[in-house]
């Protein structure tokens, strides 16, 4: 059940109405019946893997209390390691030992061992990366007596199974979400509007934008070799715009449907391609998840303290881990090292926090070294996606090699009977309605709301892409 | 929460407004065209003569050369359509028949297609704007599963094929961009690629076909001569015998598929290039409209 299904437009309003008019008497029901329809959504994928999600939830919830209750060091330590051991080890057979298997035999094929890989026939269960992380820092939270044990089951299994963040994040913090549902919600009609303009937004982002550019960008990686230089520009192009669309549109729904039902969730994405350095970048791009890199790892590794080649190792393993995160796949493993390797002459110069205020342009010779900032970090940031796009890292670099390559900058006449023009001029469109409210969540609230949630409508049913169908990207993580 | 679902109505209001604008936006744009498609072009069209008139998928649309019918003096057009099945060439006839064509022969290609009687999206899509202004098109649709929301819910077809009627195409339309759909008198030619020349057609199998009885029928209501045949596929086709196998469900139907012989002939394996389509429209030609053979052909199935 994707949120910009029929099955979800059905489902949304009658959970809606349910919770406010006849589970709203106590925050018991309240959290009780989300958690309900919340194992309901998450059954529509594969109700086998509720079995995972019920067994993941009780994990943490016991060891939370046992590592909250124990005396003995040995025994805290005890309770804190079997969680954080199964958490991994779901991630581990699910997610990469596949890869891990397959890997090893090649490397055993390559020195002259023969071996066949025994792998697992197993479907990676959706979300289970966001899931096991939110029971993650949960454990470490308390572990480390930041937080204290929840110890009512429902609103523990409400944090971890929300509906709106189980599939695709945002990867919530005991800490903002727990205390939220503790308390009974009361209705607040400008926090549910503000709900309803996100989610308008960000179905823009995802049927007009996204998939509008997935279309593109799907035919130029599917025949690269065969595409012409700009093409192959214009290829990394749309699936920056297509995984941006598509991952803060789907956060932005997330968070706009939570607001309806009184809780707020962790902002995920801040305008990232307005960007002047990587450093920004990654402050703006994915913040949930950046954040608990940076806390869960990033820190207890030293952080930015010691050495500066105790540093670089860390931004490196920061950033390679944040890759693999994505997915078993080498791709990913090198746009993380990428990214590590942008992020570096900044962590060396000691300029990554140089842009921690929004941009602003204005008619000075400044605003030409901000423009031109912001270009060459979105960029190198195209530069990147083309790894974590391409099939393999073999075809990513003959995909670069290519641009340079492939004859002629003259556009080309895609495979797919359209015209890259128009794309083109409704990128643009985007960019512009994007840069005009980058003070704010979303473009529609404020002066002339009524005007222009109408266009976003407009453009919804009239712009959007719904014959070759596409699922969100981030549900495969 | 009073204030909320007055908001919520208010959306939802302003939607279905947009809706039922836009709706009536797309159909008056495709009302005002026919220059872009087969489709459009029959359903926006008064009475017309011909004397063959060609139906049928990719392989009637890149078979049959009308050029060489109008040398022999005979007013021809293909209305065969890349992809189309049964289903929707047995719909343009009946609107060919409701706009008061004079038509003298239908050349149907019946084939490959007569083993399924479902609609092929791409091609039923281009009927869709003129659903709620023609009761053929909407007859013709009814039994269809997403009938129901195609005719009730103001713009969901645009919405639904918006790859094939959608914005794109609305705005093509409305801005009289041309497309060689209708080029050579709706033939298609094909170029020799040496590609992939084999293809297996054993899991098929022809069905008595409910849209190839309607269109029999079509023809005998408006007395227009119907001749079906099967065209030629490469030589390397695992399942020939498909061929036969619809032959003993319809007699009727010239089976054809091996007059022309060898790849060169080809483009690929199920369809021939332009050098075989002139080939095979010669032998139609022959076969069926040369005076001295056609007395013993013409006369079709009627």
């Amino acid at each position: 059940m994707f949120f910009n299904s029929l099955t979800f437009a059905i489902f949304l309003p009658i959970v809606f109405l349910l919770y406010w008019f006849v589970f709203s008497k106590t925050k018991t029901a309240q959290n009780a019946f989300l958690v309900v329809v919340s194992y309901y959504f998450y059954s529509f994928w594969d109700w086998r893997f509720l079995f995972l999600l019920l067994f993941s939830t009780l994990l943490c919830y016991v060891t939370g209390i046992k590592i909250e209750k124990s005396t003995k060091e040995r025994e805290r330590k005890f309770w804190f390691w079997l969680s954080i051991i199964f958490n991994l080890g779901f991630l581990a057979i699910f997610k990469y030992y596949n890869f891990f298997a397959f890997s090893f035999s090649e490397a055993l094929n390559n020195i002259g061992l023969k071996s066949s890989p025994l792998l697992l026939d197993v479907i990676l269960p959706v979300g289970i990366s966001f899931y096991t992380f939110h029971g993650l820092s949960y454990v470490i939270d308390i572990y480390y007596k930041r937080i204290e044990s929840e110890k009512n089951v429902i609103d523990y299994a409400l944090f971890v199974s929300y509906f709106p963040l189980l599939v695709a994040g945002p990867i919530e913090r005991a800490t903002h979400l727990l205390p939220q549902v503790k308390l009974k919600r009361s209705f607040d009609f400008e926090k549910a509007k503000e709900g309803i303009y996100q989610i308008i937004w960000g179905l823009v982002k995802k049927v007009v934008i996204a998939d509008t550019c997935a279309t593109y960008a799907n035919a130029i990686f599917d025949n690269y070799t065969s595409m012409n230089s700009l093409s192959l520009i214009l290829g990394a192009v749309y699936f920056a715009f297509q995984i941006y669309g598509d991952f803060s549109g789907y956060s932005d729904m997330a968070l706009g449907m939570s607001k309806l039902f009184g809780l707020d969730l962790l902002r995920n994405f801040n305008y990232p391609y307005f960007s002047r350095d990587i450093a920004e970048f990654w402050r703006r791009w994915h913040i949930s998840l950046s954040s608990w890199f940076r806390d869960y790892l990033y820190i207890p590794l030293g952080g930015s303290r010691g050495s500066k080649l105790k540093q670089v190792r860390n931004v490196f393993i920061i950033f390679v881990v944040s890759g693999f995160w994505h997915g078993a796949n080498w791709t990913f493993l090198a746009w993380g090292f990428i990214n590590a390797m942008y992020f570096l002459p900044s962590l060396l110069l000691g300029t990554n926090r140089n842009n921690m205020e929004t941009a602003e342009l204005h008619w000075d010779f400044n605003s030409v070294k901000v423009f031109f900032s912001i270009l060459a970090t979105f960029s190198i940031t195209c530069l990147a996606w083309i790894f974590f796009r391409a099939k393999s890292i073999n075809s990513a670099f003959d995909y670069i090699e290519k641009i340079f390559t492939n004859g002629t900058f003259a556009t080309q006449f895609l495979q797919n009977q359209r015209y890259s023009y128009e794309l083109l001029l409704l990128v643009l469109a985007f960019v512009l309605v994007e840069w005009n409210s980058r003070y704010k969540i979303e473009p529609i609230s404020g002066k002339y709301s009524w005007l222009k949630m109408t266009l976003c409508i407009l453009s919804i049913i009239a712009l959007g892409t719904y014959a070759d169908y596409k699922e969100f990207i981030y549900f495969q993580f | 929460m009073k204030k909320f679902i007055l908001l919520i109505a208010k959306i939802l209001l302003t939607l279905l407004l947009l809706l039922v604008v836009l709706d009536w936006v797309y159909t008056t744009v495709y009302l005002h065209s026919s220059n872009r498609g087969k489709v459009e072009k029959v359903f926006n069209s008064k009475a017309r003569n011909y004397d063959v008139v060609i139906l049928g998928s990719s392989r009637a649309n890149n078979h049959f050369v009308p050029e060489l019918f109008e040398k022999k003096g005979l007013k021809t057009f293909n209305y065969g359509m890349s992809g189309a099945h049964l289903f929707e060439a047995s719909l343009m006839l009946k609107l060919m028949a409701e706009r008061k064509y004079q038509i003298k022969t239908v050349i149907l290609e019946a084939d490959l297609g007569l083993c399924n009687e479902k609609e092929s999206e791409m091609i039923a899509a281009k009927f869709l704007p003129y659903i709620h202004h023609s009761k053929i098109i909407k007859e013709h649709f009814s039994e269809q599963k997403d009938f129901k929301e195609l005719y009730y819910i103001p713009f969901y077809r645009y919405v639904d094929f918006d790859a094939l009627i959608g914005f794109r195409e609305m705005y093509q339309t409305a801005t009289n961009e041309p497309t060689n759909i209708l080029d050579n008198l709706g033939y298609h030619p094909l170029g020799h690629k040496p590609g992939n020349m084999k293809n297996d057609i054993r899991a098929l199998k022809p069905i008595r076909n409910k849209y190839y009885e309607e269109i029999k029928r079509i023809c005998k209501q408006n007395n227009y001569n119907l001749i079906t045949v099967m065209t030629p596929m490469c030589t390397n086709v695992k399942g020939l015998d498909y061929f036969e196998k619809a032959n003993k469900i319809y007699p009727e139907i010239h089976n054809l598929e091996n007059v022309i012989q060898g790849d060169q002939y080809f483009s690929s394996c199920g369809h021939m290039n332009d050098k075989g389509a002139r080939l095979f429209t010669a032998v139609v030609i022959e076969r069926f409209f040369n005076k001295k053979t056609a007395d013993t052909n013409i006369n079709g199935i009627f």
